[in-house]
Parts: C-alpha cells; sequence; structure tokens
C-alpha cells in the first residue's frame, strides 16, 4: 500500500510563477539574461551523462530556481522489466538537484529492449491499469517520493480499450497515490485527434489530483480524411489551448505550469513571453489547496 | 482480446517494419482518418527523432556527405542498429564502422575516421568531472620508486588514430558557411590525437609517436618504466621530461598510483 498522499507530495513552495522548459540552446542566454521564472523543467535523461557541461549548468540553474525532473524514457506502461541503471541514475540526479516535481508519462517507449522515443499511447484496459499502478508503485517506492504522471498528446486510439483515459489517470491516482501532470495542450491534440470533448476530459480530472500544468504549442497537419495536429512543441501556445487552460485554473486552482517548446527554438525571450502570459492569468485564480508544504523542495 | 504485451509486440514492430492488417485491425479508425495515417505520424517521429540525434552527434559528417544523403544513412542506421537505452545521448555509437562498411562511401576512406573523431569529441563531451593531478604530490616519491609511478588520465579523454588529416577535415567544416570551407588535401597525412576537455569545452592535443604511445601505456594502466622504453621503441627522439611536462600543465592526468615492487620494469604487466 502506498503512502498517504500529504506524507508522499506536498505542493512545493514554489512562486506563483510560470517555469519554462530548459533546453540545451537556451542554457547559456538563461544563465546570462537570470530570466524571473517560477521553475525551470529539463528531460531528466538529458542528464544521464557522468559530467561535463550539461550537468554543470543545471547545477548553475538549480542554484537560483526550482526545478522540475521530466522523465521521457522511463517506459512506464511497457511490459519491459523497470530498467533498473535508469532508475539508479534517476535516483542519483533526484539526490543531487533536489527537484521540487519528478515527473513521467502515461505510455511505452521501449519494447524487447528496443528503445523507440517515442511516448506511445497504452491501449485503456484493466490490464493496462493494474501493470501502470505496479510501476507507478516501484518506482515510488524506488525514489522514496510521490512522481506526477502525465497525460500524452496521442494520434490513435485502440480499438480495445474500454477505460476512458480521465478515469484511467483518477484511478491510477487513487491507487498510487501519485500526482498528475496535466498536459493541456496534449488533451486538446488528442480531443480534436480523437473527436472527444477536450473541457468535458478536464471537469472529469480529479480536483485535487492536478499537481502540474503543462502548456505547449502544436501544428496541423493535413492527411487524406481530415487534419491530424502533432505535438510539435515547437510553436506558440495557441488561442484554443489558452481557453482550456483558463478552465483547467477555474477546476484545479493555480497550479505550477510550465511552457515547453523543443523544436524550431525561438529565442530564449519569446519562450519567457509565454510563461508570463501564463503568469497573467495564474494571477487570477486561488492557489491550489496546499498539503505540508516542504521549503526545503523550494529554490 | 489482445494482452498487453501483445498489443505493444505488434505496434513496435509496426513503427520498426511497418504495418500489417494485424496492427491496423487494433486501431480505431476515427474521424475519417485510417489507422496507418495515424500510425505514421510516429513511425515518423521515430525516425526523424533518432536521425536528429544522429546529426547533432555527426555534424561533420552529415556536411560532408550532404543532409540528404545522410538521412538515408541514418535512416538505414536506426533500421539495423535500434537504440537500446532511454539515454539518447547514448545512440549512434556504432555509425563509424558502419560508415565504414558502407560501399557507396568507398570514395571518401576518411569519413569512418572522420566520425569516430566526432563520437569521441560527444564522449568527452558528456565525461565524468574529475580533479587534476596535483604535480607536487608526485615530488614525495621517492628516487628508487619513480619508474613504478602510474599516471592515470582523465576519464574525459579518448585516443583517436588516423592515415587521414581528420582533424584538419573536422577544423575546416566546423565554418558556418559553404563558402568558408577551406582545403585540406589528403596528402597531410594521418594524425595522432588526444580528444579532452578544458574548462568543459572539448579540444584536441595533437600527439606525437612517442607521446601516443606513451599516453596509451599509462592509459592501459602501465608504470613509467614500461611506458618510456615502450615510446623510445616507436619514437628514437622521444623526450620523456617535456611530454611529461606539457601534460601536466594541460591537465591530462586525474591522478597517480604506484605499481607494486615486482611490477615497475617488467614487460607486459599492468
Amino acid at each position: 500500500m502506498p503512502l498517504s498522499r500529504s506524507h508522499w507530495l506536498p505542493r512545493p513552495a514554489l512562486a506563483l510563477c510560470a517555469g519554462i522548459g530548459l533546453r540545451a540552446e537556451h542554457c547559456r542566454e538563461f544563465l546570462e539574461a537570470d530570466p524571473d521564472v517560477g521553475f525551470v523543467e529539463v528531460h531528466a535523461e538529458n542528464y544521464f551523462g557522468r559530467g561535463g557541461l550539461p550537468l554543470h549548468v543545471l547545477g548553475r540553474a538549480r542554484r537560483d530556481h526550482a526545478l522540475s525532473l521530466h522523465g521521457v524514457g522511463l517506459s512506464i506502461g511497457s511490459t519491459d522489466p523497470l530498467d533498473d541503471a535508469h532508475l539508479q541514475r534517476l535516483a542519483e540526479l533526484v539526490a543531487r538537484f533536489r527537484p521540487a516535481f519528478v515527473s513521467e508519462h502515461l505510455c511505452w517507449t521501449s519494447h524487447r529492449g528496443t528503445h523507440l522515443h517515442d511516448l506511445l499511447p497504452l491501449p485503456l484496459t484493466a490490464e493496462a491499469l493494474a501493470h501502470v499502478v505496479r510501476r507507478v508503485d516501484a518506482v515510488q517506492e524506488r525514489l522514496g517520493r510521490t512522481i506526477l504522471i502525465e497525460n500524452v498528446s496521442s494520434y490513435f486510439e485502440y480499438a480495445h480499450s474500454t477505460i476512458p483515459e480521465p478515469e484511467f489517470l483518477a484511478a491510477v491516482v487513487r491507487q498510487t497515490g501519485c500526482g498528475l501532470l496535466l498536459d493541456v495542450n496534449n488533451v486538446y491534440v488528442s480531443a480534436r485527434n480523437h473527436g472527444f470533448d477536450a473541457a468535458d476530459y478536464i471537469e472529469r480530472i480529479p480536483r485535487d489530483a492536478v499537481f502540474e500544468l503543462h502548456l505547449a504549442g502544436h501544428v496541423r497537419r493535413p492527411v487524406p480524411g481530415g487534419e491530424i495536429l502533432i505535438d510539435s512543441h515547437s510553436e506558440p501556445v495557441c488561442a484554443e489551448v489558452w481557453a482550456l487552460y483558463a478552465l483547467a485554473l477555474r477546476r484545479f486552482g493555480a497550479v505550477p505550469t510550465l511552457v515547453e517548446w523543443d523544436n524550431d527554438l525561438p529565442p530564449l525571450a519569446v519562450l519567457v513571453g509565454e510563461a508570463r502570459k501564463a503568469d497573467a492569468l495564474l494571477a487570477a485564480f486561488e492557489r491550489a489547496p496546499s498539503f505540508e508544504v516542504d521549503d526545503a523542495l523550494a529554490a | 482480446m489482445l494482452s498487453l504485451l501483445e498489443t505493444q509486440a505488434l505496434v513496435a514492430d509496426a513503427l520498426r517494419r511497418g504495418g500489417g492488417a494485424r496492427v491496423t485491425a487494433l486501431l480505431r479508425d476515427a474521424n475519417g482518418i485510417a489507422a496507418e495515417r495515424r500510425l505514421h505520424v510516429y513511425r515518423n517521429n521515430h525516425v526523424a527523432g533518432l536521425a536528429a540525434a544522429l546529426a547533432a552527434v555527426y555534424p561533420v559528417t552529415a556536411r560532408l556527405v550532404g543532409d540528404d544523403f545522410f538521412r538515408q544513412l541514418a535512416r538505414a542506421y536506426i533500421a539495423r542498429h535500434p537504440s537500446t537505452s532511454a539515454d539518447l545521448h547514448a545512440f549512434g555509437s556504432l555509425l563509424p564502422a558502419f560508415v565504414g562498411r558502407h560501399e557507396s562511401l568507398a570514395a571518401l576512406p576518411y569519413l569512418a575516421d572522420v566520425a569516430a573523431l566526432e563520437w569521441a569529441v560527444h564522449e568527452v563531451y558528456h565525461e565524468a568531472d574529475e580533479q587534476t593531478l596535483d604535480v607536487a604530490a608526485l615530488a614525495g616519491v621517492a628516487a628508487e620508486a619513480q619508474t613504478r609511478i602510474r599516471l592515470h588520465l582523465q576519464l574525459a579523454t579518448r585516443f583517436v588514430a588516423s592515415p587521414f588529416p581528420v582533424l584538419a577535415i573536422w577544423r575546416a567544416n566546423q565554418a558556418a558557411g559553404d563558402d568558408a570551407v577551406a582545403t585540406v588535401s589528403l596528402a597531410d597525412g594521418g594524425v595522432h590525437a588526444l580528444v579532452a576537455r578544458q574548462d568543459f569545452a572539448v579540444e584536441f592535443r595533437v600527439l606525437g609517436a612517442g607521446e601516443d604511445r606513451f599516453l596509451r601505456e599509462l592509459a592501459a594502466g602501465r608504470p613509467l618504466a614500461f611506458a618510456v622504453p615502450a615510446a623510445l621503441d616507436v619514437d628514437s627522439g622521444f623526450d620523456f621530461a617535456s611530454t611529461l611536462a606539457r601534460h601536466l600543465a594541460l591537465g591530462t592526468f586525474r591522478a597517480w598510483s604506484l605499481a607494486d615492487g615486482d611490477e615497475g620494469g617488467v614487460e607486459g604487466t599492468a
């Protein structure tokens, strides 16, 4: 049985100020400009090297900013065994950088030892739910802390899925004590790709389960029969996603929010500008109710 | 109903080798867009992401063959040597050998060595940080024990050796614009170098033949009593004192230790 969430997962005392994804190309400018952002988020696997400039720069950034370690390759949903070496390296990063959040995706990224580096959707079945619950439990036990699980954007759905995604996520939260990282853009992209109502999806996510929100841009690609939205992280956040974000803040309260931009990177100031837009919306809502706040976790 | 394992096996295979009715039957045809189209988004992401990772590690190789050819090369490499780690930085280690075996690249005989240089640069960039050997620590070693000194190289070092002027080729291809590419003559001959790091920046330390042999013996854990004669074997002009001074100043070493007494001058021991 997992420990109670209040013991495992305090809401970090982050300033109510949106954060940005920190990518290698922006590091130098980030350290020089020192923009006033709420926190920075990095892909954990980009720091699996043994040393050198990336880890040094992350240490510098961490001196002045709270950090979120965002995993993209643990393959929580894969039927492969959990990778001990991966968990070991992740645990070392957690110990060294004391992140406010550690997150991973509701997806699988590897099969029989081959890593596909794609956030592949799971069939949403009772079997997959039991599997994900066991794996989230194991990861939380190994790291000694609660993690956040993020909804992915998807381009197909399985015919044999039986559990709607919001209910699947809610069950994972209920059974493991983990929190959710709700990616508003992913909800929008998936809703458009599969024809469901994004606002309804958000209304079905438990009110107190969301600890972080993601915003990003996507592209629309025409295909025979219509169009597919691609979660490219290469564009500004679109108006529809901003509207959905406001809806999410109304439901979940002002939750730490991160703007992601990974491809066709703009100047850092443009990305910070996107975070400022999120700040303006965050300021209009009450902070999400807090559990025990541990100041040591904040910057 | 398909199990989770069966589902993942089918989808993984469809992404890597192309679909088929069994996998498309797994997926919903929603919104009038065929399942195969939907799968294709993932197939594209998969190849584009890994190809971008290769291009990031091998920019000079990509420039030498051209972006279009490099994309084909990357696609073939990904099919032959799939990624086996969640850490994308670990992907692509076999590209130099893959390039070397590629028949249509026989006209660029230096290409595999340029790729090997780029992989060495990549590894050194991400290697562990270590202290630099404090020269003063060596001063206390008794004169009769000095031949037993073993000098340990920084972990962030890799040897490169090529019969082609790969450093010159690499440097000539660092310029941003095509116009700025300098001409390199293959007649300039080969090079031995140590790829190393100074203040987190990767640099090349060109090595003489004796110097190269000396450092390689040290890197293999052999003491001075073995490394110095080995260097003199390949280069009778090898100058131990100036070579040691150079690499102490460059910070090539991270630590020292003493070989056992009976190990010092015995050939073949490490």
